[in-house]
């Protein structure tokens, strides 16, 4: 992509994200910035309070936790909630499970949903846009309703009540496609067409110049499909009977609570050590999501 | 266009085949060995921490040694969602426990309920009408609870209020609930479920909730309300906040009195024992009744309850049937209701001996208007068996949450709900 | 691709004159289309477009889950229009939506743009903004109940504190339930919706807001010039995404409020499991289902539309 074609086509390239220009303050603390530091620490508050309650909560004893008015830190912290969990429970098969699943669903998803986000944004075909509506179509249909006839058809697949029944359900969805597609109709054409010209099949313009333009978004689809399928209740309830399949989400239920009542201390333990995996995760991803990793041009 | 119609039509083969293969359970056709070994699933929940079925299975195999029992557990709260769902892809239990009344009717005009009204079952045992369709019996009642009141005896010498004597109104409850609520406990606490009024409602009054009309609900809801306004009971909203558990209350000593279902009586001696609740003297009376008529000890107070019982996979092995009959006709029986007597739960057959079972377990209470709350009572039935009953009792939930919550008036409530009936049932 | 004088050629071709090659062309691009889109296709089709048509199909018959399912026109459909409750939940799921939908974007396109920097301690708000949808939603539940308490929980403590002395009864209110769900579901959401804004504004070209900048366009400006043209295809992604959730939204209200009081919290994807999983009368639920993909996807391809015509 020559200068004189980036001025002719009035392309937008992409570049690498700098900084944000810090002005004319750098290093100074303007009034707007402390007030703005202020106003994120207040919501920042907002955000956590109900998590930190939580947490909190989880550190009590059982018939304490709802207590009137609401106690925000505990007299005595209650860690036997959390040894009990580790040692009373089938925590580590339950994440192992989950890890399994998350891991296993995440890939599948971004792999196909991104590979037939480039059928449907870039390549033209008869039926290529009602096919596109009827993926989407499906995500506006609530998954309860149709959810006893997918659950015949993987019954009589035979994999219902083993782990393959959860990542064939959540794998394929049309979500991942519909992200996926979105973004790469932000990358210009011309990218593509350059490579074309050089002899690149379309498999690899997807390989060497979608993929690689799309961090952000393949970023953002990975944490996103993590975090459904770590959290995931009313699935794995339907189709993981067996209780060495469980996830963290059926086994924590079913530890803490019988049929009449819940201890609300020990749940929260668990929910607790289950954020856990996921809050790293997002921390360590950061970067892919506000960091555009792009090129300025192809060679030549 | 060709292509769209022979898309779709593929489509609607593929579903019809996928659909028509969901039907289970093989036929094994000629009558096969009556010592044969036998293996039977029986849907169960909560097993851990709820023994009956543990119990029963045990016990059966001990006559019957060729057969085992497998339970399969179900998640407590979303048992019918599950069971629905296995029994729709043919992969449903031999023996399906009927956990609700209101489902039996979905689960028999489904054809998954085999008829067993050949089952015998002993004279005076409680809740064969709720198994009843047409005439034909289509499950077997082994657990009848039914609603008492708890009462915590430290509390009522505490306060100097004479203990119930069995010949309590309502207005009876409500006297004593104003005069033990002190500030550190409530004179009552009454859960958050519907039942606990409209239970009452219905089988004191003699209404079906069939019939749509609902004006008899209306004193009731007055009273509770009078007794929520006046603080002699935790308000139904800081309950809902808090969620608070019924065992916590009454088992914390944070209200005298408390309405509930026999099966309380299992988890309270439990928790007694474990330390989880304070030790203190309790017992249980009949319910409050509406009028003299029907209180004291020598008449037969009136309260409600539904079974749990035992039904059989239409679909089963044809080999299997026959034990899975007996295991039925087993636990109807009084020997299986003595076992259960003997865990804390109430049977549906209950005569002397079982009730000598029950009050025997350590920790129960001895008293004799404790057995004769526990063994002496019409229980009318929260659930009439019709398929119109799921669809009302959710009308009547909305209705329960409103009036308590204190969003709608009653009157506005009953005659909403009554529409609705009218509407939505017809 | 063919030589570089083809494309001129094509550019207004008879149709005699080059149709082997044009509609060999057509063909190859069909099939390397679909071979991108078959592994996911795959999966998809049999394992959700299969059980949606099933449902669809359902929705014309009195299905009951174990088997029969007679065919009965549009009878369902009949019923529904004179449902009350299904006239209660449409609407209540139309005023959920109305209320969440411009909520949620304002809220976390702001964020987005707030936090799309790298100053310092950033990212801990970014995780901050995340917490509440990796949260489990029973424990959201448990906890916001508490928080409305209207006696006793601290919002309403606040709201007395500076001088509301009615403050509202929240989720023990059939006027204020709604609009606590909101709250709630906007708390939730937010940090999901930004991620996807983080991920769509890191398309915005860097040169452009520098060359307005320079040219003299304010802050305003230049957002309203520059981001959000650079963000259509991600707003349109987000757009449609929301509406449909919001439309859909089921597990939040279950725990928090299960309709009530009353009925002023039922949405249509309650009445659907209601009808289905508690009355068992799942064909009468199928066609709930159907009008409510029928919401969706006529907003949706309002959505569409719209959006071909500014992209246009």
């Amino acid at each position: 992509m020559t200068e004189t074609q980036v001025l002719v086509s009035g392309g937008t390239l992409r570049r690498l994200n700098d900084p944000a220009p810090v002005g004319r303050s750098r290093g100074r603390l303007t009034i707007g910035r402390t007030l703005g530091y202020i106003a994120l620490i207040i919501a920042a508050v907002g955000l956590l309070a109900p998590f930190f309650w939580m947490i909190m909560s989880s550190l009590k004893n059982a018939n304490e936790v709802f207590s009137v008015p609401v106690v925000w830190v505990p007299e005595t912290f209650v860690w036997q909630n959390y040894i009990d969990i580790w040692t009373k429970s089938d925590m580590l098969v339950w994440i192992r499970n989950t890890l399994f699943l998350a891991v296993s669903v995440t890939f599948l998803q971004v792999l196909t949903g991104s590979f037939a986000a480039y059928g449907f944004a870039r390549m033209k075909f008869a039926g290529r846009d009602i096919l596109f509506l009827v993926y989407i179509g499906t995500i506006a249909v609530p998954w309860q309703s149709y959810m006893i006839p997918q659950f015949i058809l993987l019954s009589n697949l035979k994999v219902s009540n083993t782990l393959w029944s959860i990542i064939l359900l959540q794998a394929f969805g049309a979500f991942g496609v519909f992200l996926m597609k979105q973004y790469y109709e932000t990358i210009p054409e011309e990218l593509s067409e350059a490579a074309r010209l050089d002899g690149l099949s379309e498999y690899g313009i997807w390989r060497r110049i979608m993929l690689p333009l799309s961090v952000p978004a393949i970023a953002s689809l990975t944490l996103l499909t993590f975090v459904n399928t770590w959290n995931d209740y009313l699935g794995p309830l339907i189709y993981l009977r067996n209780p060495d399949l469980w996830t963290i989400q059926l086994g924590l239920k079913s530890f803490v609570s019988n049929l009449f009542d819940t201890n609300y201390a020990l749940l929260f333990a668990g929910l607790t050590i289950s954020v856990v995996p996921i809050a790293i995760i997002f921390l360590l991803g950061q970067k892919y999501f506000v960091e555009g990793i792009a090129t300025s041009g192809l060679k030549g | 266009m060709n292509r769209k119609i022979l898309a779709a039509g593929s489509i609607a083969a593929v579903a019809a085949l996928a659909l028509a293969g969901c039907s289970g359970g093989t036929d094994a056709g000629e009558s096969a060995d009556p010592d044969a070994p036998i293996t039977l699933t029986l849907s169960g929940w909560s097993i851990d921490t709820t023994p009956e079925f543990q119990t029963l299975a045990d016990a059966f195999t001990k006559d019957h040694p060729n057969v085992t029992i497998e339970l399969k557990e179900y998640d407590a709260a979303e048992y019918n969602t599950l069971v629905t769902a296995d029994l729709a892809a043919g992969s449903g239990p031999d023996i399906i426990t009927q956990k609700e009344v209101k489902y039996v009717t979905t689960f028999q005009e489904g054809g998954q309920l085999l008829d067993v009204s050949d089952v015998a079952l002993p004279d005076g045992i409680s809740g064969t009408g709720s198994y009843e369709v047409d005439g034909a019996a289509y499950a077997v009642p082994y657990r009848q609870d039914s609603w008492v009141l708890f009462y915590n005896k430290a509390l009522f010498d505490a306060a100097g209020v004479d203990q119930p004597d069995g010949s309590w109104t309502w207005d009876d409850y409500a006297d004593a609930a104003e005069a033990l609520t002190t500030d550190a406990s409530k004179g009552a606490y009454l859960h958050r479920w519907q039942s606990t009024v409209q239970g009452f409602a219905n089988a004191q009054t003699g209404t079906s909730v069939l019939d749509g009309d609902f004006g008899n609900m209306k004193d009731y809801y007055d009273n509770t309300l009078a007794l929520q306004d006046a603080g002699y009971q935790v308000d139904f909203n800081t309950s809902t906040a808090n969620q608070l558990t019924y065992q916590g209350e009454f088992g914390t000593q944070k209200a005298a009195m408390m309405l509930m279902g026999t099966w309380y009586t299992a988890s309270l001696i439990a928790q007694q024992a474990s330390g989880e609740a304070n030790d203190f003297e309790w017992g249980i009376a009949p319910a409050p009744q509406l009028d003299a008529k029907t209180a004291g000890t020598d008449n037969t107070p009136v309260t409600f309850g539904d079974p749990t019982g035992f039904g059989i996979n239409a679909n089963i092995d044809s080999a299997k049937v026959d034990a899975a009959k007996q295991f039925l006709e087993f636990a109807a029986s009084e020997d299986a209701a003595q076992a259960l007597a003997a865990i804390g739960i109430t049977p549906a057959l209950t005569n002397d001996a079982v009730v000598e079972s029950y009050f025997a377990v350590e920790g129960a209470p001895t008293d004799d208007l404790s057995k004769f709350a526990w063994s002496t009572h019409e229980v009318v039935p929260e659930n009439t068996t019709s398929s119109k009953t799921a669809t009302i009792q959710g009308i009547l939930a909305d209705l329960h949450t409103g009036v308590m919550s204190g969003s709608t008036s009653v009157d506005d409530a009953i005659k909403t709900a009554e529409d609705r009936v009218k509407n939505e049932v017809g | 691709m063919t030589t570089t004088e083809a494309p001129r050629r094509d550019a207004a071709p008879p149709q005699t004159k080059l149709p082997r090659r044009r509609s060999a062309l057509r063909r190859r691009n069909a099939l390397i289309g679909w071979s991108f889109i078959l592994p996911n296709f795959l999966g998809f089709g049999f394992l959700t477009l299969l059980p949606v048509l099933i449902l669809f199909y359902m929705a014309f018959t009195n299905w009951n889950v174990f088997g029969k399912a007679d065919w009965v026109g549009f009878a369902n459909f009949q019923r529904l229009l004179g449902d009350g409750s299904f006239h209660i939940a449409f609407w209540n799921t139309i005023y959920y939506s109305v209320m969440h939908i411009p909520l949620t974007i304002i809220v976390s396109l702001g964020l987005a743009l707030l936090l799309n920097n790298k100053l310092r301690g950033v990212a801990f708000f970014r995780t901050a903004a995340f917490f509440p949808y990796i949260t489990s939603i029973v424990a959201i539940a448990v906890v916001w109940n508490l928080l409305f308490s209207p006696d006793y929980g601290p919002i309403n403590e606040v709201l007395r504190a500076i001088g509301i002395s009615e403050p509202p009864g929240w989720l023990t209110s059939s006027e204020w339930a709604m609009p606590a769900v909101v709250v709630v579901s906007t708390w939730r959401d937010m940090g999901y919706y930004m991620i996807l804004f983080l991920a769509g504004l890191q398309t915005v070209p860097r040169e452009l807001h520098e060359a307005a900048r320079v040219d003299g366009a304010n802050v305003w400006q230049r957002f309203v010039n520059v981001t959000i043209p650079s963000l259509r295809p991600t707003m349109f992604f987000v757009t449609v995404i929301l509406t449909i959730n919001s439309f859909k939204i089921f597990d939040l209200i279950l725990v928090m409020t299960d309709g009530g009081p009353g009925q002023s919290t039922l949405v249509l994807s309650q009445f659907i499991y209601k009808k289905g999983f508690e009355e068992s009368q799942f064909g009468y639920a199928s066609s709930a289902a159907v009008a409510l993909f029928f919401l969706c996807i006529l907003v949706t391809i309002g959505q569409f539309l719209w959006n071909k015509k500014r992209s246009a």
